[in-house]
């Protein structure tokens, strides 16, 4: 088994594709006679177009069209729901509004697309775009989720549902009481690639795509659907995306679009989309208020807790996600209510974004544990080891693994905990105050459905192939050490393909569930091989036969008997005396009925120190420790790196990222890097990451658990912690911009 | 961007030629605001006059002090070691802004010249009167946008807290103005009309009911240097710069300040604030007060109060009517080394 | 609705047109400068094969030490002229407004935002790209100290800021502006690297700082 030792860590497999920059995103593929072609974005969040005036565009020199919803070439499939995602999680209940790219004039949502212009290149379609005169008739948009609280729906599906254990009131009855409300404004993925696709119809019934998407499989169904073909017909191609965060989860409208007029005009489309529009066209998280109520006794047990969150989504669609999950299993209290809602607005849809509902969610919960700890004056750990879940006591079943108390202690000592004084605001270090602060994250562990081939080739060599996608946590690192793993076949003689249609299905890279799905499926066809090698070299007249299986030992292309090293065949002798080129196998993945029996999830645990200047309201992480428990890590190098991007990504949370609406237009008035600010590298220090590198030893052979969520989950919990143990200032709004710190002059 | 004509000029003379003879034409230096202008179609030239060519980068030492090209970078200043060791307040203002790629292309005089960042000046389907000082009709089209001012009722988080109008409460978005305001520096121009001299602190301007003109420059005026007093203020310079990310942010607000110190006690003092006017703002009556007194926190505080006078937050920004005193004293403790 | 004629008219032959025009305009072309009918041209969409010639000027500058003449509108930006007409897309847009440093390439030695330069302001500059840090194939090819080393510190995750934030390091060790960690953090923050690389990439510079391999 590959659980039972720790992996080396080894450098990203396509590093020198990258720092090269011989790695090919959509955008940078080149086909002859490409058009480009630019989105039109209405002005208005609500209302109509009134007239809409092409002329002058049309007659600029390059245009090769204007589309509008006058003209827009048909979709075969907007029938079915356009965009929604085939691959992935069932396509959202429809709601009485529907959106469908440039069919109708109703406006739904600002930056909605009004036309879409083709011109010869990218300055001349650009131009040309500036051209169209499109004048609307107006209303009053509904976008601020604040005014709209009351119109709270539950939604259909799993998330609609009120979750309860015990009393639903079970907390009023506590000694020690609170109720804190927490808000999380619109954040925006915003990975650094501009999101768009280059379409080609080599004929009207062939389809090549370049794309930005976290599926390549889910992108060929969407368009399969959309456009009434095989999907066998479509071939989708993203070896290298630009970061995803969760916008390319789905297929947009906009890419749909996109593949219709490059049928239409004939020939490859190019769309690139411009940052603005990232902040409409491809998702968001959604602007999230919760309110919090808990109760403990004295001895700092837990009674009750009740966690209420509402989230805006669009008029056309709803959109949810496990905001109020963690709050159900993650300590062991006898009362426990969760309620979740949304509310309809004239928005854009919102989309999962790293650590999805549950970052947001994490963030309240882990504010008001540590709000309960201050009460009842309690160290933050010790109040959460007191309510400890030993099983899950949501589904009254034990985790699959669950090694939270050693990372709680783990981190303490890498942050010097002890340092930390319980009262707020008792240590400064010059002008500047410190403090400490941690906060918990989870997330469920998954075994999708996967397949993999493997093809072990005379001379030594082996090739792995999957549809999956690498959007930049190393995936194709970690299936690579998952082969060399099983097959000892050396690191530089693995060469792994990936990411492009015409190899064998894989899921959406997305949940933190690839290395699990998609890492067994790569672990069966492999072990497949060894297995094979094995029966070759044991056979009546093979040169190891009358040795059983368990005996043997294959590395470094040589299979061997454990003890007695002497007694060996090469794979490549052995395969050439079986007149074998290459031994191929493909293997579907998933896991066991037995898993059901488990709960599966993956743990971390997040330490800052910050500093805090009173005067200015300035704050600063100056130290971070975040502890992984995520499983058998199997490859320590791009594992550390997903936590310090989550560390990254978490700062960025806590401290500096809101998309803010002018709610008299419905319209952002920060959608651009210089305004919505993502973390810089002034804004991130030297960061610890601890891997408790335990195997699971249910959910896959690895015994691998996900990490890009948990990287995120907590963070800015523990940040928001940390000042309030800077300063006595607890900040229930995100982001903590210096206007919520600074102290008064006295 | 729109199409437009380009001609690269070598003389100060051509440029001045150039875009004097018609409408619609703009120097381009750097092009870090201007390009970006372009491409948000806030503003859309007919005609750009390169003017990276011009001989104008030199940076020397002078009888009276420090002259800058205004076509010197703003890293070359920065990174200067006349700069750092007589004005080093410009150096920290210029390495506080931006970030080293734009500073490697963003010359002295544009940096004087870049517009607002209020977001409602650069998204032309929103009402702001610095873009659109008249209404468009229906015939012109949306190359202006409505006009008005948006960040009135608004989001002004980031806005005037001094100065402003009725008709516009942007701010001016430059940290090395706070520097050349603090210094007492003067901007040498050349126009169509010949030579003149700008007193810094009148080169900007005040919106009043012309929001759309950010300063003094007389149609076809060049920006050609800018000189800087002798000062005694490098011992004690600091500049301050307050924003919601630890770098490449514009400032909430930020604070200059050069003292000239003996003994504990301020000789001399200036002081300057962005972020919070229309044009760099200098703080005279703070520095008259503190002229002749110790360098301690109370009198950093009386100061700072006197500052205030005549402060007024619209909303959104009404925590600066804090922050700004806040700052003034952390910038004045830590020029004095008395945090 | 008339695309089809915009359709027509792009494949239609217009070379003969084109050819007089250009000859005509020869003189004018000289000038280093784009005509004011151009932009006459432009608005009362005259054939659009004669605005072509019309609105491209004369570019030469030297990108990774080869010589280019070239004939472009002066529209165009550093960035999509490296892009879309030179096939050197190691450089990417992130933001396309000096927000992001995805694009940053030297010039002349310094390190830009090349979506916020026109390529027309480089005539006679040398620009470095990524692609101009090694010579030959990148799958093979001997690599730069920096990119050497942005491998061995893992300083990057989907790698699409990569390319600038090693043109970005590299000029800020040749500045000297990479003498401690909180230095080069603050002087490598107009690269933003989404997934959060961060510690790892400041890892990478300090090493080859150190190492003192010549960048």
């Amino acid at each position: 088994m590959t659980n039972k030792t720790k992996n080396p860590p080894i450098d990203r497999i396509d590093g020198r594709m990258k720092v090269t920059g011989g790695a090919k995103y959509f955008a940078d593929f080149e086909l002859p006679n490409t058009a480009y072609c630019v989105i039109v974005g209405s002005e208005i969040a609500k209302g109509a177009i009134a007239s809409l005036d092409t002329q002058k565009a049309q007659g600029a020199p390059g245009v090769v069209g204007v589309f509008t919803h006058q003209n827009m070439p048909p979709i075969p499939g907007w029938d079915a729901p356009v965009g929604g995602e085939a691959d992935g999680p069932a396509p959202k209940p429809k709601t009485e509004e529907t959106y469908r790219i440039l069919s109708s004039p109703k406006i739904l949502f600002d930056g909605q697309p009004v036309a879409i212009v083709v011109a010869d290149t990218y300055e001349r379609a650009t131009y040309a775009a500036s051209l169209v005169k499109v004048t609307y008739t107006k209303q009053a948009p509904r976008t601020d989720l604040e005014k709209h609280l009351s119109e709270g729906v539950a939604p259909k599906g799993a998330e609609g549902g009120n979750y309860l254990r015990g009393a639903a009131d079970g907390y009023k009855t506590a000694p020690v009481t609170l109720e804190a409300h927490y808000t999380i404004p619109v954040e925006v993925h915003n990975p650094m690639e501009l999101h768009g696709i280059l379409a080609h119809w080599t004929d009207d019934k062939q389809l090549m795509i370049y794309a930005k998407t976290q599926g390549v499989n889910a992108t060929q169904n969407a368009m399969a659907q959309a456009f009434k073909i095989d999907p066998k017909t479509i071939h989708v191609h993203t070896e290298f995306m630009g970061g995803g965060f969760g916008m390319g989860l789905r297929t947009w409208p906009q890419e749909t679009a996109v593949v219709a007029i490059a049928r239409k005009i004939g020939r490859p489309l190019k769309l690139v989309m411009n940052r603005s529009q990232m902040f409409t066209l491809v998702g968001h998280r959604p602007y999230t208020v919760q309110t919090i109520n808990m109760g403990a006794d004295q001895a700092g047990k837990l009674i009750g807790i009740a966690h209420a969150a509402t989230a805006e989504t669009a008029s056309y669609e709803d959109f949810t996600e496990a905001t109020v999950n963690m709050t159900k299993f993650m300590y062991a209290c006898p009362n426990v209510s969760t309620r979740y809602r949304i509310v309809r607005l004239d928005r854009s849809v919102p989309i999962w974004m790293r650590g999805p509902g549950e970052a947001t969610g994490a963030f309240a919960l882990e504010s008001a544990m540590d709000e309960m700890a201050h009460k009842l004056n309690l160290d933050p750990i010790d109040f959460r080891l007191r309510n400890y879940s030993e099983t899950d006591p949501e589904r009254n079943r034990p985790y699959s693994s669950k090694n939270l108390k050693e990372a709680y202690q783990r981190g303490a000592d890498a942050i010097g905990w002890k340092e930390r004084r319980n009262q707020p605001g008792s240590t400064r270090d010059g002008g500047w105050q410190i403090g400490y602060g941690m906060s918990t994250g989870v997330f469920s562990a998954f075994r999708w459905e996967a397949s993999a081939r493997a093809l072990l080739k005379a001379d030594g060599s082996l090739t792995i192939q999957s549809a999956v996608t690498d959007i930049g946590p190393g995936t194709g690192t970690a299936l690579t050490m998952i082969a060399h793993t099983v097959l000892g076949v050396p690191l530089n003689r693995i060469r792994i393909e990936y990411g492009d249609t015409s190899l064998p299905k894989a899921p959406t890279q997305g949940g933190s569930a690839i290395v699990s799905a998609v890492g067994s499926a790569v672990y069966d066809a492999c072990t497949a091989i060894k297995t094979e090698l094995m029966q070759l070299a044991l056979k009546a007249g093979g040169p190891l036969a009358g040795q059983q299986t368990d005996e043997l030992t294959l590395a470094d292309g040589v299979l061997s008997v454990s003890a007695e090293p002497k007694k060996k065949v090469a794979v490549s002798d052995l395969m050439q005396a079986n007149k074998l080129t290459v031994i191929d196998k493909t293997k579907d993945s998933k896991g066991s009925p037995e898993q059901e029996k488990y709960s599966m999830y993956s743990f971390s645990v997040h330490f800052v120190q910050v500093r805090v200047n009173p005067l200015t309201g300035v704050v600063r992480v100056s130290k971070a420790v975040s502890v992984a428990d995520s499983g058998r890590i199997v490859s320590p190098k791009t594992a550390a790196s997903q936590m310090i991007g989550g560390v990254a990504g978490g700062i960025g949370m806590a401290l500096t990222e809101e998309a803010i609406i002018d709610h008299r237009f419905g319209r952002f008035v920060n959608n651009n890097l210089a305004d919505y600010h993502v973390a810089v590298h002034a804004d991130v220090p030297a960061i610890e990451t601890i891997m408790i590198d335990k195997p699971d030893p249910i959910i896959n052979p690895m015994g691998a658990k996900g990490m890009g969520e948990i990287a995120l989950i907590g963070f800015a919990g523990a940040v928001a912690n940390a000042v309030f143990n800077a300063t006595g200032q607890r900040v229930r709004e995100l982001p903590i911009t210096p206007d919520k710190v600074m102290q008064k002059l006295t | 961007m729109n199409p437009f004509q380009f001609t690269r000029v070598t003389t100060p003379k051509a440029a001045i030629s150039a875009v004097t003879k018609e409408s619609g034409t703009y120097f381009l230096a750097g092009g870090t605001n201007l390009i970006d202008l372009m491409k948000r179609e806030v503003i859309l030239p007919e005609r750009l006059v390169d003017i990276n060519r011009l001989p104008l980068a030199t940076i020397e030492k002078t009888a009276t002090g420090l002259r800058i090209g205004a076509m010197a970078k703003n890293a070359a200043v920065a990174d200067n070691e006349l700069v750092k060791k007589h004005v080093p307040l410009l150096s920290q203002a210029l390495n506080a802004g931006a970030s080293a790629q734009l500073r490697n292309m963003a010359t002295v005089g544009g940096n004087m010249m870049q517009r607002t960042r209020c977001p409602y000046f650069y998204d032309p389907s929103m009402p702001c009167n610095k873009r659109s000082p008249v209404q468009a009709g229906p015939d012109k089209g949306r190359a202006n946008g409505p006009s008005g001012c948006g960040a009135i009722g608004g989001h002004n988080r980031m806005h005037a807290i001094f100065g402003a109008s009725n008709k516009c409460i942007a701010v001016h978005p430059s940290d090395m103005c706070i520097a050349l305001v603090a210094l007492d520096a003067t901007v040498n121009v050349s126009g169509p009309k010949g030579d003149r001299t700008i007193p810094f602190s009148e080169f900007h301007r005040l919106p009043g009911d012309l929001p759309q003109k950010d300063n003094t420059l007389l149609p076809g005026e060049l920006i050609m240097s800018v000189d800087l007093p002798t000062n005694r203020f490098a011992d004690n310079s600091y500049y301050l710069k307050v924003r919601d990310r630890a770098s490449y942010a514009f400032a909430l607000l930020s604070v200059g300040v050069g003292i000239d110190m003996k003994r504990g006690t301020i000789q001399d003092v200036r002081l300057a604030m962005g972020g919070v006017a229309h044009k760099p703002w200098r703080l005279t009556a703070a520095e008259a007060f503190l002229k002749g007194k110790p360098a301690t926190e109370a009198n950093f505080k009386q100061a700072a109060t006197l500052a205030m006078q005549g402060a007024k937050g619209y909303g959104e920004n009404d925590f600066k009517l804090t922050l700004a005193p806040n700052a003034i004293v952390d910038a004045l403790k830590t020029a004095t080394k008395t945090a | 609705m008339n695309d089809t004629e915009n359709l027509d008219s792009e494949l239609g032959n217009s070379t003969s047109s084109r050819r007089i025009f250009l000859k005509q305009s020869s003189a004018l072309a000289a000038l280093a400068m784009t005509p004011p009918t151009a932009v006459a041209a432009v608005n009362t969409g005259i054939q659009e094969k004669i605005a072509t010639a019309l609105e491209q000027m004369p570019l030469r500058l030297t990108i990774n030490g080869k010589v280019q003449q070239l004939s472009i509108e002066p529209r165009v930006t550093l960035l999509d002229l490296l892009r879309e007409q030179l096939h050197l897309t190691g450089t990417k847009k992130g933001c396309d407004h000096g927000q992001c440093g995805a694009c940053t390439v030297h010039v002349d030695g310094a390190r830009v935002n090349s979506c916020l330069t026109l390529a027309m302001t480089t005539e006679g500059c040398t620009v470095t790209t990524i692609e101009g840090l090694t010579v030959g194939d990148p799958a093979t090819t001997l690599l730069h100290p920096m990119q050497e080393a942005f491998i061995k510190h893992d300083g990057f995750q989907c790698g699409y800021c990569t390319p600038g934030q090693i043109m970005s390091a590299v000029a800020c060790i040749r500045e000297g502006h990479a003498n401690t960690p909180e230095e080069v953090r603050e002087y490598m923050s107009g690269n933003i690297c989404r997934c959060g690389a961060y510690a790892n990439i400041v890892n990478a510079i300090m090493d080859v700082k150190k190492k003192g391999a010549r960048v």
